[in-house]
């Protein structure tokens, strides 16, 4: 298995360290996004973007079950947009652990990073990319810190 | 500039061909509009043409517009191709606005043609999918996701931020589909029912098969020509371009305060009409998700926050009320071949403004109109695409 697009996603050979996004911030006006660009879209400062290290904890801003399916994946599934501490709001697909059913994710939970297959088809089996899970290690409250 | 008008417009019905090509359907459109605008194929000086899928779909990626054109019977001429996505027959028809308005050229033609049903609606889905930005689509992000979730629409939100129920995601649909019912190039011809639309096959929730724009082959073309040599041409009532906005998104972060792209784009077709919402007496929106056009009434200055319903309730926005929108049946009902839905639109206003939609026909038909077509979709949370068209007599 392989990363889908190792620039947008990193992991670590040390297991004790998480996965995480890799987003660029701004040097000078701080702005962060996701994915990378050389230009920030803040402050239009072309020379100042530095890769950051992103997004291994968010907080689900909104989520749908789609019940239909493009090619490679497989219906019903989970689709959300999560809010980034460091700023984005980015889309994303919902971890395989949780199960495809009302009451499972609620917007506003505590989420964080994993590392997954795309999808459990033989298009996207092998390529990996970043999901969300609900972080019930934080209790399930939502924490900007 | 000069004063550009519409002289003539042409439109194939929307819905499954399988006999025609893409070029075939765009001929049917072409020489509509040509007969309709007392032109001939020699008199056009120019061609934008749009089409977004046919490069994934027909395997013809390049000089899709010189095919079509060549095929029917113009040739010669400068011909630019216009991809952008939806949105790009509004986009073809902001290139043949400008040849004419800065004088390169007096008559211009914009076509836009789609050809969806290849007999494998998998590889249909998928081309569709490439029109938004290929890192979200990877992901399994859909166009009906965007509509549900997406920060920019959110249905599922505004359902709870304004209480709409399902009966309100379903009136636009209904309402529209009336419409289109009235009218003979519309690719679904049956009204429809709130609780058949609500009972619908769900999609992406909330959103039902019935509030979906489905796949669609069809065309549509306009005749453009400067103001003052419309009277060599037509002695039909020339429609005049009062304004042609074409924007595109912004890169959003979550606390971005900026106003919604398709208000900014209204915005200043109504600043270069020199007009205002409450003048606009039909409009032509881009409801590829049904509800999306109760999102598009606030974004249009037409009703405030959280009160489309309300609209619809009121009829302020069916034939026969103060604002008819979607008399054509909109892009659920008519047809959304995705590359031809922004001149299909203008095909519609034309046909209201000159008073000959029969049945949905408009009682007074009226005198300014305005059309709206949006398209693709970014990473920075906005669609690619923004077109705004007022059309004035």
């Amino acid at each position: 298995m392989k990363l889908l697009d190792p620039t947008i996603l990193r992991v670590f050979d040390d297991a004790s360290t998480e996965p995480c996004l890799l987003g660029a911030q701004c040097g000078h006006c701080g702005t962060v996004v996701f994915p990378q660009m050389p230009v920030c879209p803040s402050c239009l400062r072309d020379d100042m973007m530095e890769e950051a290290e992103i997004g291994r904890r968010g907080v689900l801003y909104s989520h749908t079950i789609a019940h239909f399916a493009p090619a490679g994946f497989k219906a019903p599934y989970f689709q959300g947009f999560v809010d980034l501490p460091e700023g984005p709001r980015i889309f994303t697909l919902i971890s395989s652990a949780c199960p495809v059913e009302h009451g499972v994710l609620e917007d506003g939970m505590a989420m964080r990073l994993v590392v997954e297959p795309l999808a459990d088809t033989p298009e996207n089996r092998e390529a990996l990319t970043y999901k969300y899970v609900p972080d019930t290690r934080s209790g399930g409250k939502a924490s900007h810190a | 500039m000069r004063d550009v008008v519409i002289l003539g417009v042409g439109a194939h019905p929307s819905g499954r061909f399988p006999e025609k090509a893409l070029k075939d359907l765009a001929f049917s459109a072409i020489r509509e509009a040509c007969s309709d605008a007392g032109v001939g194929a020699r008199d056009i000086q120019v061609a934008y043409v749009g089409n977004s899928l046919g490069g994934l779909l027909t395997g013809q990626e390049g000089v899709r517009g010189q095919v079509m054109l060549q095929h029917a019977g113009i040739t010669g001429i400068p011909v630019v191709n216009v991809e952008n996505a939806c949105a790009s027959a509004a986009t073809a028809l902001r290139g043949a606005w400008l040849e004419v308005a800065s004088g390169a050229a007096d008559v211009a033609l914009a076509v836009g043609a789609e050809k969806m049903f290849i007999g494998d609606s998998a590889r249909t889905v998928a081309a569709l999918s490439a029109v938004s930005e290929i890192d979200l689509s990877r992901m399994g992000m859909q166009f009906t996701t965007s509509y549900a979730i997406h920060p920019k629409i959110n249905l599922k939100g505004r359902m709870k931020e304004y209480g709409w129920t399902m009966e309100d995601l379903a009136k636009p649909a209904v309402k529209n589909s009336a419409n289109g019912a009235l009218n003979p190039i519309a690719q679904h011809r049956r009204g429809l029912s709130i609780e058949e639309v609500v009972q619908s096959r769900v999609v992406v929730e909330p959103l039902t098969l019935l509030m979906c724009s489905s796949i669609s082959d069809g065309a549509a073309a306009a005749v453009l020509c400067a103001a003052e040599l419309a009277p060599r041409y037509t002695s039909d009532r020339p429609i005049r371009i009062a304004a042609c906005v074409l924007r595109s998104g912004a890169y959003r972060l979550p606390d971005d305060g900026r106003e919604d792209s398709a208000a900014v784009s209204a915005k200043a077709a109504y600043e270069q009409a020199g007009i205002g919402p409450q003048d606009i007496g039909a409009i032509e929106l881009h409801d590829a998700m049904a509800p999306a056009e109760l999102m598009l009434y606030e974004r249009l200055g037409l009703c405030g926050p959280g009160e489309g319903p309300r609209l619809i309730d009121e009829g302020v926005t069916r034939i026969g009320g103060r604002q008819p929108v979607n008399p054509s049946g909109g892009l659920c009902s008519r047809g959304h071949p995705v590359g031809a839905t922004g001149l299909l639109q203008i095909a519609e206003l034309v046909s209201q403004m000159r008073g000959r939609a029969g049945p949905r026909q408009i009682e007074r038909p009226p005198k300014v109109t305005m059309a709206q077509n949006q398209g693709g979709l970014l990473l920075g949370q906005d669609s690619a695409v923004y077109a705004c068209t007022i059309l004035s007599v």
